[in-house]
Formats: C-alpha cells, structure tokens, sequence
C-alpha cells in the first residue's frame, strides 16, 4: 500500500465523516487546522483511495488536493535576520512552501551575510541537518555567492536547493561540487511576492524542493524504514499522553524519515525508548533517540530495514 | 522614477546592478524618499567589495502647518478644526496642549478638535507649524541607504549636507581614496561633491 500526501479542504460541518474514513482507509492525518469554519487536514492516504476521498467529500463541499510536501521538515536558510532578508523574500518562501503542506522553519545565521565574513557555526549546521531539506537563500551577486557557498555549505548533510540572484545556468556553473537543486533570479528584493511571474517563481522553487524530495524519496524506498513517521506519530500521541499538553502548533512533527517529538528530552527520552510498537518490539530498538539541537526536543531518526531487518 | 531626474547603478554584473536598481526603487519608495532626490548615482563592486552611493537632493522647505491639513471654523466662541489627514494629529494637539492647555483643547473624535476660550486669530492658528519633515531627513536617507546596500557591508563612510551626499560601504577597510571615488562617481552625474 503507497501512501501519497494529500490536503483536505472543507466545511467543518461533518468534517468527521472524512477522518474517519481516511483512518479506515488506513492513512494517517498529519496536521488539522480548524480555520472559522473551515477545516484543512493534511494527511497520508493510500493511493488507489484519493478518489473515494473525492467521491465522499463531494456532498461536503470538500476539495481534495495533491501536496506533494506534506510530512516534510523544510530549512529556509536566510542569511539574516536583518530588514535586508525580512520578510522578503524568506518569509514569502517559507509561507508559500507551508501552503503545499510542508512544515518549514526559518534558520537564520549569525553571521551569514557579506562575502568574505560569512560563516557558518556548528549550532546552525546542526539545526540545518535536522531537516529533510536546506533552502539556501542567498544575494544578487555571483561573486558573493561564489566566494561564500563553500563555507555556508561545509558540514551539511542534507539536499540543498539554493536560489540566488544569478540565473540558473550561471548559479549551475559557479557551484562547484554541485548542489541538489537551483532557482535562478530569487536573489534579496525588498518587496512583497504578489505579481503573477512573481508567484510563477514561488512555484518554480516549490517545484525544485518538490523533485529533489521525491529523489530522496526513491532512495528511502529502496531500503524502506522500519516504521512509517506517520504511524509512529499516531503511536506516540495515543501512547504518551504528554505530547497533548504540548502547546506548540505541531506538537510531533512528522519528517521523512523521522519525527521531532517537542517534549524535552531528559524527561521523556526514556519513555521513548521504552514505547512498545508491536510485538515487543520497541521504539529504541528500531530508532535512534537523539537530543535536538532545536530547544531541548526530542529528534527520532527511524532506522532503515537493513539496519533492524523489521518492518511494522 | 520620474521623480528623479538622474538614476543609475553602476555594477561589473548587469544582472546585480538590475537587481540593486529594483531594490533602491522600492525602498525609496517605502520611506518616502523619492521627492526629496533630484540625482542619485549607486556603484557596487562586489569583487573589492564596495559599495558607493551619491546624489543631490531637492531642496525642501514644506513645513507642515495646521491650515495644511485641517479645516478651521471659528464658531459662537469656539473653533472647530476638521482634520483631513491624521498623521499630524498627535504633534498638534501636543502643541495646543502647551499653548492654550488642556482644558480648552477637547477631541471629540477622530477627525474633530475643538479649541474653547481661545485668543487666538483664525490666521493665526491657521500658521502654527505643527511638523518639518526635513529634520528627520537625514535620518531616513541614512537607514535607506543602510537597507539598500549589501547587508555585510558593515563600515562606513557617509556625508550627508543640505544638498548633496555620499554613503560609502564595505565589509572591509574602506580604502584610502574614498574621497577620490565619490568626486568620481559625482562627476559622472555632472555635479561636484
């Protein structure tokens, strides 16, 4: 059974009905947000499924979309925190990739921006490294960009998308070893994304984030994990009744192939580790629990097949 | 632009010299700036890295006065201001307050201020200055040019006077002839520092 992300949108009217029926089909519901009386559900389900989801929701008034980022933990990486790279366009971009259903979070380095001061402290790589993505958002000169990404890139585990002023070609060509992904023309402008060809390039960098994640997709497939993050996410909520105290708006935020459970980490590890799955079969025994260098969060990294040979 | 008689960004990559005339558009454009600038003429060299902005300014002499933004209508002993613009509301009535005092002033709302008692001619509340925007100019041009240049550009080196200025910014030692470049920059416009 593949599981595919998906967003509901509706009525919150009878809302129920569609819940439910996402959780006989077996999918899982990632984020509910009850807006007015409106109800957006992000969620995982089977895809042969999404057409009974349209069929029932229909009457509802519902509206069923493909999101293809849902369940991903995305880094926007602004240089600054400065007027200069706020709020646009880092807020724009980190908005807009939340609409598609990902959870994105803004890293901002502390001393990102210039050319030859620019660097990158071991806190900041770690932070980046939590996520499933890094969005590099950068200047309008190549010769900064150029002289800096080296720096801004060492240590760094995971894909990296980066947008700059420079087109596509030229960014291609000054990065040298190559990164994941790159968006051309989005260097720092001082006003709001709100023209067509404007949201045209939102879209172009939702598109790139989009391919590099389904490649890190297909390589997780072919050694698959040993459980779903969206499974294990449903477990912990049912099973550490903590978790619902929690009063951060996503109090277990699903990733690709993890979780960041936002309880603190020297209280609640252990009973992590001790949660039973199936079987008798643990969570530490087929997970990795780390302390997150976010607050004091607790970051399970789901271990692959070959490393636990089991599949729940 | 049309506001500007002479705007160029001079960069070694056209693509960034685009970017950056964008950038100062909107950001003169946010912080009102566009009318007090005749000429302004912005060089950026990222490979030194400098960043080198110039320009003449209009002359301003609009002090804002009560007539300017406010309908007064003396009546049975008292005058009636209507006001059709509120940004200057504050500083007025702060001036009222001190002039003729509290008890004489009264705000009924938003747009009305009443002043009772008053010995004051019509003209003569008509021409009280309640705000000259040039005393914050500098300031403004200042933080402009601050968000305009490349964020690490973090020394520098401005000159700011009643009708010219020069901001120079690098994130290192600015060089030695910065003098010499701005004279430069200022003849390329036609003008003298």
């Amino acid at each position: 059974m593949t599981l595919v992300p998906i967003t509901y949108k509706g009525g919150i009217y009878q809302h129920d009905i569609v819940t439910d029926l996402i959780e006989d089909l077996g999918g899982y519901i990632i984020q509910k947000h009850v807006i007015a009386a409106e109800v957006v559900l992000q969620c995982f389900v089977p895809r042969d499924d999404i057409e009974l989801i349209r069929q029932i929701s229909k009457p509802l008034f519902g509206e069923v979309t493909d999101t293809p980022l849902v369940g991903t933990e995305i880094a926007i990486v602004s240089m600054s925190l400065e007027i200069h790279h706020l709020p646009h366009p880092s807020c724009d971009i980190a908005e807009y990739v939340r609409r598609i259903g990902a959870k994105s979070n803004m890293v901002s380095l502390a001393r990102g921006p210039g050319k030859r001061i620019a660097g990158l402290n071991d806190e900041e790589r770690d932070v980046i490294n939590e996520h499933d993505i890094a969005v590099y958002l950068m200047g309008n000169f190549e010769t900064c960009i150029e002289y800096k990404m080296p720096t801004l890139r060492r240590g760094i585990e995971v894909p990296i998308v980066l947008c700059g002023g420079p087109d596509k070609e030229t960014l291609k060509k000054i990065i040298d070893p190559p990164v994941d992904g790159y968006v051309g023309n989005v260097g720092r402008f001082m006003r709001r994304t709100k023209e067509a060809d404007e949201i045209g390039k939102l879209d172009e960098i939702v598109d790139e984030i989009t391919r590099v994640l389904e490649k890190k997709r297909e390589e997780i497939q072919k050694d698959p994990l040993s459980v779903s993050p969206a499974r294990l996410m449903g477990l912990i909520k049912e099973k550490v009744p903590a978790i619902h105290a929690v009063t951060s708006p996503t109090p277990l935020t699903v990733q690709m192939a993890g979780l960041r459970v936002k309880l603190p980490y020297d209280t609640f590890a252990r009973d992590l580790r001790q949660l039973e799955i199936e079987d008798g079969i643990k969570l530490g025994d087929i997970s990795e629990i780390v302390p997150s260098r976010m607050r004091d969060y607790i970051l399970v990294k789901i271990l692959p097949f070959s490393e636990t040979n089991t599949v729940i | 632009m049309l506001a500007i008689e002479y705007f160029e960004v001079e960069c070694p990559e056209p693509l960034g010299a685009e970017y950056y005339r964008q950038i100062t558009n909107d950001v003169l454009l946010d912080h009102n700036l566009l009318r007090v600038i005749h000429k302004i003429h912005i060089s950026i060299d990222p490979k030194v890295p400098i960043f080198v902005a110039v320009g003449i300014l209009k002359k301003i002499t609009t002090r804002v006065r009560v007539g300017d933004f406010a309908n007064v209508n003396p009546l049975e002993g008292k005058i009636t201001l209507v006001i059709s613009d509120e940004t200057y509301l504050a500083p007025m009535l702060k001036i009222f307050w001190q002039k003729f005092g509290k008890d004489h002033v009264e705000q009924p709302d938003r747009f009305t201020v009443i002043l009772y008692d008053v010995r004051a001619e019509l003209k003569e509340i008509e021409e009280i200055i309640v705000a000259d925007p040039s005393e914050s100019l500098y300031k403004d041009l200042i933080y402009a040019f601050r968000c305009i240049a490349p964020e690490g550009f973090r020394l520098r080196s401005e000159k700011f006077s009643k009708e010219k200025f020069s901001f120079v910014a690098s994130e290192n030692t600015l060089p030695e002839n910065i003098d010499e470049i701005v004279r430069e920059k200022f003849a390329l416009m036609g003008e003298m520092p």
